[in-house]
Protein backbone atom coordinates (compact mmCIF):
# COMPACT_ATOMS: atom_id res chain seq x y z
CA UNK A 1 0.00 0.00 0.00
CA UNK A 2 2.39 2.19 0.99
CA UNK A 3 4.55 1.71 -1.99
CA UNK A 4 1.44 1.97 -4.36
CA UNK A 5 1.27 5.31 -2.46
CA UNK A 6 5.05 6.52 -3.49
CA UNK A 7 4.96 5.41 -7.08
CA UNK A 8 1.66 7.30 -7.69
CA UNK A 9 3.32 10.05 -6.19
CA UNK A 10 6.66 9.58 -8.39
CA UNK A 11 4.20 9.59 -11.12
CA UNK A 12 2.07 12.77 -10.64
CA UNK A 13 5.73 14.52 -9.84
CA UNK A 14 6.78 13.35 -13.25
CA UNK A 15 3.47 14.50 -15.25
CA UNK A 16 3.95 17.88 -13.69
CA UNK A 17 7.30 18.16 -15.13
CA UNK A 18 6.66 20.91 -17.89
CA UNK A 19 4.52 23.03 -15.00
CA UNK A 20 8.04 22.57 -13.20
CA UNK A 21 9.70 23.67 -15.91
CA UNK A 22 7.99 27.26 -16.85
CA UNK A 23 7.20 28.06 -13.16
CA UNK A 24 10.56 27.95 -12.30
CA UNK A 25 11.41 29.63 -15.84
CA UNK A 26 8.84 32.54 -14.56
CA UNK A 27 10.36 32.25 -10.32
CA UNK A 28 14.14 32.48 -12.15
CA UNK A 29 13.36 35.70 -14.19
CA UNK A 30 11.82 37.12 -11.22
CA UNK A 31 14.68 36.72 -9.48
CA UNK A 32 16.97 37.65 -12.10
CA UNK A 33 15.66 40.80 -12.40
CA UNK A 34 15.68 41.94 -9.05
CA UNK A 35 18.65 41.13 -7.85
CA UNK A 36 20.36 42.17 -11.17
CA UNK A 37 18.97 45.96 -9.69
CA UNK A 38 20.34 45.09 -6.38
CA UNK A 39 24.04 44.77 -8.51
CA UNK A 40 23.41 47.39 -10.67
CA UNK A 41 22.65 49.67 -7.56
CA UNK A 42 26.04 48.59 -6.35
CA UNK A 43 28.10 49.52 -9.86
CA UNK A 44 29.31 52.02 -11.29
CA UNK A 45 27.63 53.46 -14.30
CA UNK A 46 30.28 52.33 -16.71
CA UNK A 47 30.21 49.18 -15.02
CA UNK A 48 26.84 48.95 -15.70
CA UNK A 49 27.28 49.55 -19.39
CA UNK A 50 30.37 46.99 -19.83
CA UNK A 51 30.26 43.29 -19.26
CA UNK A 52 32.24 43.47 -15.92
CA UNK A 53 29.12 44.36 -13.73
CA UNK A 54 29.18 41.23 -11.72
CA UNK A 55 32.70 41.45 -10.75
CA UNK A 56 33.01 44.55 -8.80
CA UNK A 57 36.20 45.01 -9.82
CA UNK A 58 36.09 48.76 -8.44
CA UNK A 59 34.11 47.34 -4.92
CA UNK A 60 30.92 47.62 -3.90
CA UNK A 61 29.56 51.03 -4.44
CA UNK A 62 27.40 51.81 -1.15
CA UNK A 63 28.01 55.24 -2.32
CA UNK A 64 25.42 55.25 -4.82
CA UNK A 65 23.00 54.74 -2.27
CA UNK A 66 24.43 57.77 0.10
CA UNK A 67 23.93 59.67 -3.29
CA UNK A 68 20.50 59.35 -4.18
CA UNK A 69 19.69 59.81 -0.24
CA UNK A 70 21.40 62.72 0.05
CA UNK A 71 20.81 64.74 -3.27
CA UNK A 72 18.08 63.34 -5.19
CA UNK A 73 15.57 64.06 -2.15
CA UNK A 74 14.86 60.57 -1.73
CA UNK A 75 15.13 61.19 2.16
CA UNK A 76 12.18 63.29 1.68
CA UNK A 77 10.11 61.39 -0.42
CA UNK A 78 10.98 58.64 2.02
CA UNK A 79 10.13 60.22 4.90
CA UNK A 80 6.41 61.86 3.72
CA UNK A 81 6.17 58.11 2.36
CA UNK A 82 6.58 56.27 5.97
CA UNK A 83 4.59 59.66 7.92
CA UNK A 84 1.69 59.19 5.58
CA UNK A 85 1.46 55.18 5.48
CA UNK A 86 1.84 55.24 9.43
CA UNK A 87 -1.07 57.61 9.79
CA UNK A 88 -3.24 56.37 7.54
CA UNK A 89 -2.91 52.84 8.54
CA UNK A 90 -3.25 53.31 11.84
CA UNK A 91 -6.55 55.71 11.06
CA UNK A 92 -7.76 53.45 9.10
CA UNK A 93 -8.03 50.66 11.49
CA UNK A 94 -9.38 53.30 14.21
CA UNK A 95 -12.39 54.06 11.73
CA UNK A 96 -12.78 50.67 10.22
CA UNK A 97 -12.70 48.32 13.06
CA UNK A 98 -15.24 49.68 15.04
CA UNK A 99 -17.72 50.05 11.66
CA UNK A 100 -17.32 46.60 10.96
CA UNK A 101 -18.25 45.59 14.88
CA UNK A 102 -21.38 48.01 14.57
CA UNK A 103 -22.55 46.68 11.21
CA UNK A 104 -21.74 42.72 11.63
CA UNK A 105 -23.85 42.90 15.51
CA UNK A 106 -26.27 45.43 16.03
CA UNK A 107 -29.68 45.16 13.88
CA UNK A 108 -30.57 48.99 12.63
CA UNK A 109 -32.36 50.84 9.45
CA UNK A 110 -29.94 50.86 6.68
CA UNK A 111 -27.27 48.37 7.71
CA UNK A 112 -27.31 46.25 4.83
CA UNK A 113 -27.60 49.27 3.07
CA UNK A 114 -24.26 50.54 4.24
CA UNK A 115 -22.51 47.10 4.02
CA UNK A 116 -23.64 46.86 0.36
CA UNK A 117 -22.54 50.71 -0.61
CA UNK A 118 -19.53 49.35 1.24
CA UNK A 119 -18.99 46.57 -0.79
CA UNK A 120 -19.53 49.10 -4.31
CA UNK A 121 -17.45 51.37 -3.42
CA UNK A 122 -14.51 48.83 -3.72
CA UNK A 123 -15.33 48.29 -6.91
CA UNK A 124 -14.76 52.04 -8.46
CA UNK A 125 -11.83 52.90 -9.46
CA UNK A 126 -9.81 55.94 -7.98
CA UNK A 127 -9.48 57.47 -11.61
CA UNK A 128 -13.88 57.50 -11.99
CA UNK A 129 -13.83 60.47 -8.93
CA UNK A 130 -10.15 62.25 -9.33
CA UNK A 131 -11.97 64.92 -11.36
CA UNK A 132 -14.54 66.49 -9.04
CA UNK A 133 -12.51 65.36 -6.50
CA UNK A 134 -9.89 67.62 -8.32
CA UNK A 135 -12.42 70.73 -8.70
CA UNK A 136 -13.47 70.34 -5.00
CA UNK A 137 -9.91 70.34 -3.40
CA UNK A 138 -8.05 73.12 -5.47
CA UNK A 139 -11.15 75.37 -4.76
CA UNK A 140 -10.86 74.85 -1.64
CA UNK A 141 -7.22 75.71 -2.07
CA UNK A 142 -5.69 72.21 -0.09
CA UNK A 143 -3.24 70.53 -3.17
CA UNK A 144 -0.23 69.59 -2.02
CA UNK A 145 -1.59 69.75 2.02
CA UNK A 146 0.15 66.59 3.52
CA UNK A 147 -3.56 66.16 5.53
CA UNK A 148 -5.05 66.00 2.86
CA UNK A 149 -3.45 63.20 0.94
CA UNK A 150 -3.86 61.12 4.53
CA UNK A 151 -7.45 61.65 4.39
CA UNK A 152 -7.45 60.77 0.71
CA UNK A 153 -5.54 57.30 1.22
CA UNK A 154 -7.67 56.84 4.50
CA UNK A 155 -10.89 57.33 2.69
CA UNK A 156 -10.05 55.34 -0.62
CA UNK A 157 -8.74 51.91 2.11
CA UNK A 158 -11.34 52.60 4.82
CA UNK A 159 -14.12 50.38 2.39
CA UNK A 160 -11.95 47.50 1.94
CA UNK A 161 -10.79 47.28 6.05
CA UNK A 162 -14.09 47.32 7.21
CA UNK A 163 -15.29 44.51 4.43
CA UNK A 164 -12.40 42.40 5.57
CA UNK A 165 -13.04 42.83 9.56
CA UNK A 166 -16.27 42.97 8.66
CA UNK A 167 -16.41 38.79 8.10
CA UNK A 168 -14.02 38.43 11.12
CA UNK A 169 -16.36 39.68 13.84
CA UNK A 170 -19.34 37.60 11.92
CA UNK A 171 -16.84 34.65 12.83
CA UNK A 172 -16.56 35.75 16.55
CA UNK A 173 -19.10 34.27 19.20
CA UNK A 174 -21.63 36.75 20.76
CA UNK A 175 -21.09 35.04 24.30
CA UNK A 176 -17.97 37.12 24.93
CA UNK A 177 -20.05 40.03 25.35
CA UNK A 178 -22.79 38.26 26.89
CA UNK A 179 -20.19 37.83 29.56
CA UNK A 180 -18.39 40.85 29.71
CA UNK A 181 -21.71 42.57 29.83
CA UNK A 182 -22.94 40.29 32.99
CA UNK A 183 -19.77 41.41 34.48
CA UNK A 184 -20.36 45.19 33.93
CA UNK A 185 -18.55 45.81 31.10
CA UNK A 186 -19.68 49.20 29.11
CA UNK A 187 -20.10 48.11 25.55
CA UNK A 188 -17.34 50.69 25.17
CA UNK A 189 -15.16 48.93 27.30
CA UNK A 190 -16.35 45.29 25.48
CA UNK A 191 -14.99 46.59 22.13
CA UNK A 192 -11.82 47.50 22.65
CA UNK A 193 -10.74 45.39 25.91
CA UNK A 194 -12.09 42.00 23.89
CA UNK A 195 -13.28 42.18 20.99
CA UNK A 196 -10.54 44.19 19.07
CA UNK A 197 -8.10 41.71 20.94
CA UNK A 198 -9.75 38.90 19.39
CA UNK A 199 -9.44 39.73 15.98
CA UNK A 200 -5.80 40.67 16.03
CA UNK A 201 -5.11 38.90 12.91
CA UNK A 202 -7.40 40.00 11.17
CA UNK A 203 -6.25 43.83 11.82
CA UNK A 204 -2.89 42.52 10.89
CA UNK A 205 -3.63 41.26 7.72
CA UNK A 206 -5.34 44.71 6.87
CA UNK A 207 -2.26 46.97 7.85
CA UNK A 208 -0.07 45.20 6.01
CA UNK A 209 -1.98 45.46 2.89
CA UNK A 210 -3.20 48.75 3.35
CA UNK A 211 0.47 49.61 3.98
CA UNK A 212 1.48 48.14 0.54
CA UNK A 213 -1.45 49.77 -1.33
CA UNK A 214 -0.53 53.30 0.06
CA UNK A 215 2.79 53.33 -0.67
CA UNK A 216 2.74 52.23 -4.19
CA UNK A 217 -0.26 54.51 -4.60
CA UNK A 218 0.81 56.71 -7.39
CA UNK A 219 -2.19 58.20 -9.55
CA UNK A 220 -3.90 60.53 -6.72
CA UNK A 221 -0.54 61.45 -5.09
CA UNK A 222 0.87 62.65 -8.66
CA UNK A 223 -2.55 64.77 -8.78
CA UNK A 224 -2.97 66.22 -5.56
CA UNK A 225 0.81 66.54 -4.53
CA UNK A 226 3.07 68.30 -7.41
CA UNK A 227 5.54 69.59 -4.84
CA UNK A 228 9.02 67.90 -3.62
CA UNK A 229 8.24 68.78 -0.32
CA UNK A 230 5.05 66.62 -0.31
CA UNK A 231 5.76 63.95 -2.46
CA UNK A 232 5.51 60.11 -1.69
CA UNK A 233 7.93 58.00 -3.30
CA UNK A 234 6.15 56.50 -5.97
CA UNK A 235 5.65 59.55 -7.27
CA UNK A 236 9.16 60.85 -6.58
CA UNK A 237 10.54 58.08 -8.07
CA UNK A 238 9.26 58.85 -11.13
CA UNK A 239 10.78 62.09 -11.19
CA UNK A 240 13.81 60.91 -9.75
CA UNK A 241 13.89 58.44 -13.06
CA UNK A 242 13.59 60.80 -15.70
CA UNK A 243 15.94 63.19 -14.08
CA UNK A 244 18.61 60.90 -13.82
CA UNK A 245 18.40 59.54 -16.92
CA UNK A 246 19.67 62.58 -18.41
CA UNK A 247 22.57 62.71 -16.28
CA UNK A 248 23.15 59.18 -16.38
CA UNK A 249 23.58 58.25 -13.10
CA UNK A 250 22.38 55.28 -13.30
CA UNK A 251 23.96 53.49 -10.38
CA UNK A 252 22.38 56.00 -8.35
CA UNK A 253 19.10 55.65 -10.11
CA UNK A 254 19.21 52.18 -9.50
CA UNK A 255 20.25 52.73 -5.74
CA UNK A 256 16.74 54.73 -5.60
CA UNK A 257 14.80 52.39 -6.84
CA UNK A 258 16.14 49.90 -4.69
CA UNK A 259 15.33 52.27 -1.47
CA UNK A 260 11.80 52.79 -2.79
CA UNK A 261 10.77 49.08 -2.87
CA UNK A 262 12.81 47.72 -0.38
CA UNK A 263 10.11 48.15 2.78
CA UNK A 264 7.38 46.29 0.83
CA UNK A 265 9.73 43.65 -0.14
CA UNK A 266 11.30 42.99 3.08
CA UNK A 267 7.55 42.78 4.52
CA UNK A 268 5.99 40.77 1.73
CA UNK A 269 9.46 38.33 2.41
CA UNK A 270 7.87 37.50 6.65
CA UNK A 271 4.43 38.11 5.47
CA UNK A 272 3.48 36.94 2.16
CA UNK A 273 0.92 34.20 3.58
CA UNK A 274 -1.06 36.81 4.77
CA UNK A 275 -1.44 39.58 1.84
CA UNK A 276 -1.67 36.54 -0.32
CA UNK A 277 -4.45 36.01 2.15
CA UNK A 278 -6.16 39.38 2.10
CA UNK A 279 -6.03 39.31 -1.63
CA UNK A 280 -7.95 36.03 -1.93
CA UNK A 281 -10.47 36.93 0.63
CA UNK A 282 -11.07 40.58 -1.35
CA UNK A 283 -11.14 39.11 -4.40
CA UNK A 284 -13.75 36.17 -3.68
CA UNK A 285 -16.02 37.85 -2.14
CA UNK A 286 -16.11 41.19 -3.84
CA UNK B 1 -19.37 68.10 -16.06
CA UNK B 2 -19.23 65.87 -19.65
CA UNK B 3 -22.37 67.83 -21.32
CA UNK B 4 -20.72 71.41 -20.80
CA UNK B 5 -17.81 73.35 -22.06
CA UNK B 6 -15.03 73.72 -19.30
CA UNK B 7 -11.47 74.17 -19.49
CA UNK B 8 -10.24 74.34 -15.94
CA UNK B 9 -11.35 71.41 -13.52
CA UNK B 10 -11.52 74.47 -11.35
CA UNK B 11 -13.48 76.89 -12.76
CA UNK B 12 -16.78 77.11 -10.69
CA UNK B 13 -20.24 75.97 -11.88
CA UNK B 14 -21.29 79.32 -13.37
CA UNK B 15 -18.82 79.56 -15.59
CA UNK B 16 -19.87 76.14 -17.63
CA UNK B 17 -21.95 76.32 -20.88
CA UNK B 18 -23.92 73.13 -21.91
CA UNK B 19 -22.67 71.69 -25.19
CA UNK B 20 -24.60 68.70 -25.44
CA UNK B 21 -22.75 65.53 -26.86
CA UNK B 22 -20.42 67.83 -28.62
CA UNK B 23 -17.48 67.25 -25.86
CA UNK B 24 -18.16 63.09 -26.78
CA UNK B 25 -17.57 64.37 -30.97
CA UNK B 26 -14.45 65.71 -30.03
CA UNK B 27 -13.09 63.35 -28.36
CA UNK B 28 -14.37 60.58 -30.79
CA UNK B 29 -13.01 62.82 -33.93
CA UNK B 30 -9.25 63.65 -32.11
CA UNK B 31 -6.92 60.46 -33.72
CA UNK B 32 -5.58 60.30 -30.36
CA UNK B 33 -8.46 59.27 -28.34
CA UNK B 34 -9.01 56.43 -30.93
CA UNK B 35 -5.60 55.52 -31.01
CA UNK B 36 -6.27 55.41 -26.91
CA UNK B 37 -9.01 53.54 -27.20
CA UNK B 38 -7.50 50.95 -29.64
CA UNK B 39 -4.80 50.63 -27.35
CA UNK B 40 -6.73 49.53 -24.11
CA UNK B 41 -8.64 47.35 -26.29
CA UNK B 42 -5.63 45.53 -27.38
CA UNK B 43 -4.91 45.29 -23.77
CA UNK B 44 -7.75 44.44 -22.61
CA UNK B 45 -8.00 41.53 -25.63
CA UNK B 46 -4.30 40.06 -26.00
CA UNK B 47 -3.35 41.00 -22.69
CA UNK B 48 -6.53 39.29 -20.65
CA UNK B 49 -5.92 36.72 -22.37
CA UNK B 50 -2.57 35.87 -22.10
CA UNK B 51 -2.94 37.06 -18.48
CA UNK B 52 -5.89 34.68 -18.41
CA UNK B 53 -4.37 31.80 -19.57
CA UNK B 54 -0.90 31.70 -17.69
CA UNK B 55 -2.63 32.82 -14.61
CA UNK B 56 -5.35 29.73 -15.01
CA UNK B 57 -2.14 27.17 -15.95
CA UNK B 58 -0.21 28.12 -13.05
CA UNK B 59 -2.90 28.04 -10.79
CA UNK B 60 -3.86 24.58 -12.33
CA UNK B 61 -0.34 23.29 -11.87
CA UNK B 62 0.10 24.76 -8.83
CA UNK B 63 -2.98 23.17 -6.84
CA UNK B 64 -2.14 20.02 -8.50
CA UNK B 65 -0.01 18.35 -5.92
CA UNK B 66 3.37 20.22 -6.49
CA UNK B 67 5.82 20.50 -4.14
CA UNK B 68 7.30 24.45 -2.82
CA UNK B 69 3.53 25.96 -3.61
CA UNK B 70 3.79 27.92 -1.16
CA UNK B 71 7.15 29.68 -2.28
CA UNK B 72 6.46 29.21 -5.88
CA UNK B 73 2.98 31.38 -5.10
CA UNK B 74 4.60 34.15 -3.45
CA UNK B 75 7.41 34.67 -5.84
CA UNK B 76 4.48 34.60 -8.90
CA UNK B 77 2.37 37.19 -6.43
CA UNK B 78 5.82 39.30 -5.59
CA UNK B 79 5.32 42.04 -9.10
CA UNK B 80 1.88 42.93 -7.58
CA UNK B 81 3.65 44.17 -3.97
CA UNK B 82 6.53 45.90 -5.30
CA UNK B 83 5.64 49.38 -7.15
CA UNK B 84 4.82 49.65 -10.13
CA UNK B 85 7.64 52.26 -11.31
CA UNK B 86 10.06 50.40 -9.71
CA UNK B 87 8.73 47.07 -11.96
CA UNK B 88 8.48 49.85 -15.09
CA UNK B 89 11.94 50.86 -14.41
CA UNK B 90 13.70 47.33 -14.10
CA UNK B 91 12.08 46.70 -17.46
CA UNK B 92 12.72 49.31 -19.15
CA UNK B 93 16.31 49.71 -17.85
CA UNK B 94 17.48 46.20 -17.59
CA UNK B 95 15.22 43.88 -20.02
CA UNK B 96 14.57 45.67 -22.73
CA UNK B 97 17.92 47.54 -23.17
CA UNK B 98 19.95 47.08 -26.10
CA UNK B 99 23.32 47.35 -24.92
CA UNK B 100 23.25 45.37 -21.96
CA UNK B 101 20.08 44.43 -21.13
CA UNK B 102 18.70 40.70 -20.82
CA UNK B 103 16.93 40.10 -23.74
CA UNK B 104 19.91 41.49 -25.67
CA UNK B 105 22.15 39.16 -23.98
CA UNK B 106 20.21 35.51 -24.06
CA UNK B 107 19.75 36.25 -27.78
CA UNK B 108 23.53 36.78 -28.56
CA UNK B 109 24.52 34.03 -27.04
CA UNK B 110 22.12 32.19 -28.57
CA UNK B 111 23.48 33.65 -31.62
CA UNK B 112 20.16 35.60 -32.92
CA UNK B 113 21.99 38.35 -34.67
CA UNK B 114 18.76 40.27 -35.77
CA UNK B 115 16.45 39.76 -32.42
CA UNK B 116 19.25 40.55 -29.85
CA UNK B 117 19.92 44.09 -31.95
CA UNK B 118 16.09 44.71 -32.16
CA UNK B 119 15.69 47.55 -30.03
CA UNK B 120 12.43 46.53 -27.85
CA UNK B 121 11.21 50.33 -26.53
CA UNK B 122 11.72 51.19 -30.36
CA UNK B 123 8.83 52.81 -31.52
CA UNK B 124 7.37 49.44 -33.62
CA UNK B 125 7.63 47.49 -30.49
CA UNK B 126 6.98 49.84 -27.74
CA UNK B 127 3.29 49.05 -27.12
CA UNK B 128 3.72 45.15 -27.21
CA UNK B 129 6.74 45.54 -24.78
CA UNK B 130 5.19 47.37 -22.47
CA UNK B 131 2.34 44.98 -22.65
CA UNK B 132 4.38 41.83 -21.77
CA UNK B 133 5.96 44.24 -19.09
CA UNK B 134 2.47 45.27 -17.72
CA UNK B 135 0.79 41.30 -17.98
CA UNK B 136 3.93 39.90 -15.81
CA UNK B 137 2.83 41.60 -13.07
CA UNK B 138 -0.89 40.80 -13.61
CA UNK B 139 -0.32 37.14 -14.13
CA UNK B 140 0.39 36.97 -9.98
CA UNK B 141 -3.38 38.46 -8.90
CA UNK B 142 -5.58 36.85 -11.20
CA UNK B 143 -3.61 33.47 -10.14
CA UNK B 144 -4.31 33.48 -6.66
CA UNK B 145 -7.75 34.68 -7.44
CA UNK B 146 -8.08 31.16 -9.80
CA UNK B 147 -5.86 29.23 -6.84
CA UNK B 148 -8.26 30.28 -4.24
CA UNK B 149 -11.37 29.28 -5.95
CA UNK B 150 -9.36 25.84 -7.03
CA UNK B 151 -8.79 24.76 -3.82
CA UNK B 152 -12.63 25.39 -2.80
CA UNK B 153 -13.60 22.79 -5.47
CA UNK B 154 -14.75 19.58 -3.62
CA UNK B 155 -11.81 16.83 -3.99
CA UNK B 156 -14.24 14.04 -3.90
CA UNK B 157 -15.09 14.97 -7.63
CA UNK B 158 -11.47 15.35 -8.92
CA UNK B 159 -10.57 11.65 -6.93
CA UNK B 160 -13.63 10.20 -8.30
CA UNK B 161 -12.62 11.01 -11.91
CA UNK B 162 -9.39 9.87 -11.07
CA UNK B 163 -10.34 6.43 -10.19
CA UNK B 164 -13.14 6.75 -13.34
CA UNK B 165 -9.88 7.02 -15.29
CA UNK B 166 -10.16 10.58 -16.81
CA UNK B 167 -6.91 12.54 -17.50
CA UNK B 168 -5.53 15.39 -16.93
CA UNK B 169 -7.16 17.45 -19.24
CA UNK B 170 -10.52 15.91 -18.96
CA UNK B 171 -10.51 16.60 -15.61
CA UNK B 172 -9.24 20.26 -16.21
CA UNK B 173 -12.31 21.05 -18.60
CA UNK B 174 -15.26 19.05 -17.28
CA UNK B 175 -14.73 19.52 -13.52
CA UNK B 176 -12.15 22.29 -12.59
CA UNK B 177 -13.77 24.99 -15.28
CA UNK B 178 -17.23 24.38 -14.85
CA UNK B 179 -16.43 25.14 -11.20
CA UNK B 180 -14.53 28.45 -12.08
CA UNK B 181 -17.24 29.98 -13.27
CA UNK B 182 -17.52 32.36 -10.96
CA UNK B 183 -14.41 33.29 -10.42
CA UNK B 184 -14.17 33.86 -14.59
CA UNK B 185 -16.40 36.14 -13.89
CA UNK B 186 -14.50 38.25 -11.04
CA UNK B 187 -11.41 37.81 -12.97
CA UNK B 188 -12.91 38.92 -15.99
CA UNK B 189 -14.57 42.04 -14.12
CA UNK B 190 -10.92 42.82 -12.16
CA UNK B 191 -9.30 42.90 -15.43
CA UNK B 192 -11.64 45.30 -17.10
CA UNK B 193 -11.66 47.56 -14.21
CA UNK B 194 -7.48 47.13 -14.21
CA UNK B 195 -7.38 48.15 -17.89
CA UNK B 196 -9.39 51.11 -17.70
CA UNK B 197 -7.49 52.61 -15.08
CA UNK B 198 -4.28 51.95 -17.17
CA UNK B 199 -2.09 54.59 -16.68
CA UNK B 200 1.53 54.53 -14.96
CA UNK B 201 3.20 52.26 -17.34
CA UNK B 202 1.67 54.13 -20.17
CA UNK B 203 2.99 57.33 -18.64
CA UNK B 204 6.41 55.09 -17.87
CA UNK B 205 7.20 53.75 -21.49
CA UNK B 206 6.68 57.56 -22.82
CA UNK B 207 7.50 60.00 -20.61
CA UNK B 208 7.35 62.76 -22.10
CA UNK B 209 4.79 63.35 -24.67
CA UNK B 210 2.22 61.06 -25.47
CA UNK B 211 2.98 58.80 -27.84
CA UNK B 212 0.51 56.93 -30.56
CA UNK B 213 2.06 53.28 -28.87
CA UNK B 214 1.34 53.74 -25.41
CA UNK B 215 -1.51 56.53 -24.71
CA UNK B 216 -4.24 55.15 -22.51
CA UNK B 217 -7.68 57.03 -21.91
CA UNK B 218 -6.49 57.44 -18.89
CA UNK B 219 -3.08 59.08 -20.14
CA UNK B 220 -4.75 61.42 -22.09
CA UNK B 221 -7.25 62.84 -19.50
CA UNK B 222 -4.66 63.53 -17.12
CA UNK B 223 -3.35 65.11 -20.41
CA UNK B 224 -6.67 67.34 -20.89
CA UNK B 225 -7.49 68.25 -17.70
CA UNK B 226 -4.21 68.72 -15.14
CA UNK B 227 -2.09 69.44 -18.69
CA UNK B 228 1.48 68.53 -16.99
CA UNK B 229 3.41 67.19 -19.85
CA UNK B 230 4.97 70.30 -22.60
CA UNK B 231 3.72 69.66 -25.04
CA UNK B 232 1.56 72.11 -26.94
CA UNK B 233 -0.57 70.12 -29.01
CA UNK B 234 -3.67 69.23 -26.68
CA UNK B 235 -5.78 71.82 -25.39
CA UNK B 236 -7.11 71.53 -21.75
CA UNK B 237 -10.52 70.64 -21.84
CA UNK B 238 -12.13 69.61 -18.42
CA UNK B 239 -15.31 69.09 -20.36
CA UNK B 240 -14.41 66.11 -22.74
CA UNK B 241 -12.25 65.01 -20.07
CA UNK B 242 -15.14 64.28 -17.88
CA UNK B 243 -15.92 62.50 -21.04
CA UNK B 244 -13.35 60.43 -20.81
CA UNK B 245 -14.60 59.18 -17.27
CA UNK B 246 -17.94 58.59 -18.26
CA UNK B 247 -17.00 56.15 -21.23
CA UNK B 248 -14.92 54.67 -19.16
CA UNK B 249 -17.31 53.89 -16.38
CA UNK B 250 -20.13 52.54 -18.64
CA UNK B 251 -17.43 50.52 -20.21
CA UNK B 252 -16.89 49.02 -16.65
CA UNK B 253 -20.29 48.43 -16.42
CA UNK B 254 -21.20 46.69 -19.77
CA UNK B 255 -18.12 44.95 -18.76
CA UNK B 256 -19.86 43.46 -15.51
CA UNK B 257 -23.11 42.98 -17.22
CA UNK B 258 -21.66 41.29 -20.09
CA UNK B 259 -20.38 38.55 -17.74
CA UNK B 260 -22.74 38.23 -15.54
CA UNK B 261 -25.07 37.41 -18.56
CA UNK B 262 -22.98 35.06 -20.07
CA UNK B 263 -21.48 33.58 -17.00
CA UNK B 264 -24.23 32.81 -14.94
CA UNK B 265 -23.30 32.33 -10.96
CA UNK B 266 -26.21 29.88 -10.43
CA UNK B 267 -23.20 27.60 -8.66
CA UNK B 268 -23.08 27.68 -4.91
CA UNK B 269 -22.24 30.64 -3.19
CA UNK B 270 -18.40 30.01 -2.49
Amino acid sequence: MAKKAVTFEMRNQKRLIPSYILIIGWVVFTFVLISWVLFASLSTSQEIFSDHMFKFESGFHFDNYARAWRTQKVSVYFMNSVLYTAVSCTVIILIASPAAYVLSRFRFKGNLLIQNMIASALGIPAIMIVMPLFGLISRLRLTNNRWLLIFLYVSMNVPFATFFLLSFFKNLSSTYEEAAAIDGCSPMGTFWRIMLPLIQPGIITVTVFNFITIWNEYFMSMIFANKTTVRPVSVGLFNMIQAMRYTGDWGGMFASVVIVFAPTFVLYIFLSERIIQGVTAGAIKG
Amino acid sequence: MSFFKVESVSDSISTWRFNGFENYRTLFSTAIFRQAMRNILNIWLVGGFGVMAVALFFAVSLTNGMRLVRFFRSVIYLPNVVSAIAMGTMWINYVYNSSYGLLHNIFSTLGLKTLSETLWTGPGNLFWSMLVAYSFGMVGYHMLIFMASIEQIPRDYVEAAFIEGANVFQRFFKITLPFLRGCFRTNIVMWTVFTVGFFVWGQLFSPVNLSNATVAPMNYMYEIVFGSSASTATVRNSGAGAGIGVIMMIIVIIAFMLTNLIVRNDDVEL
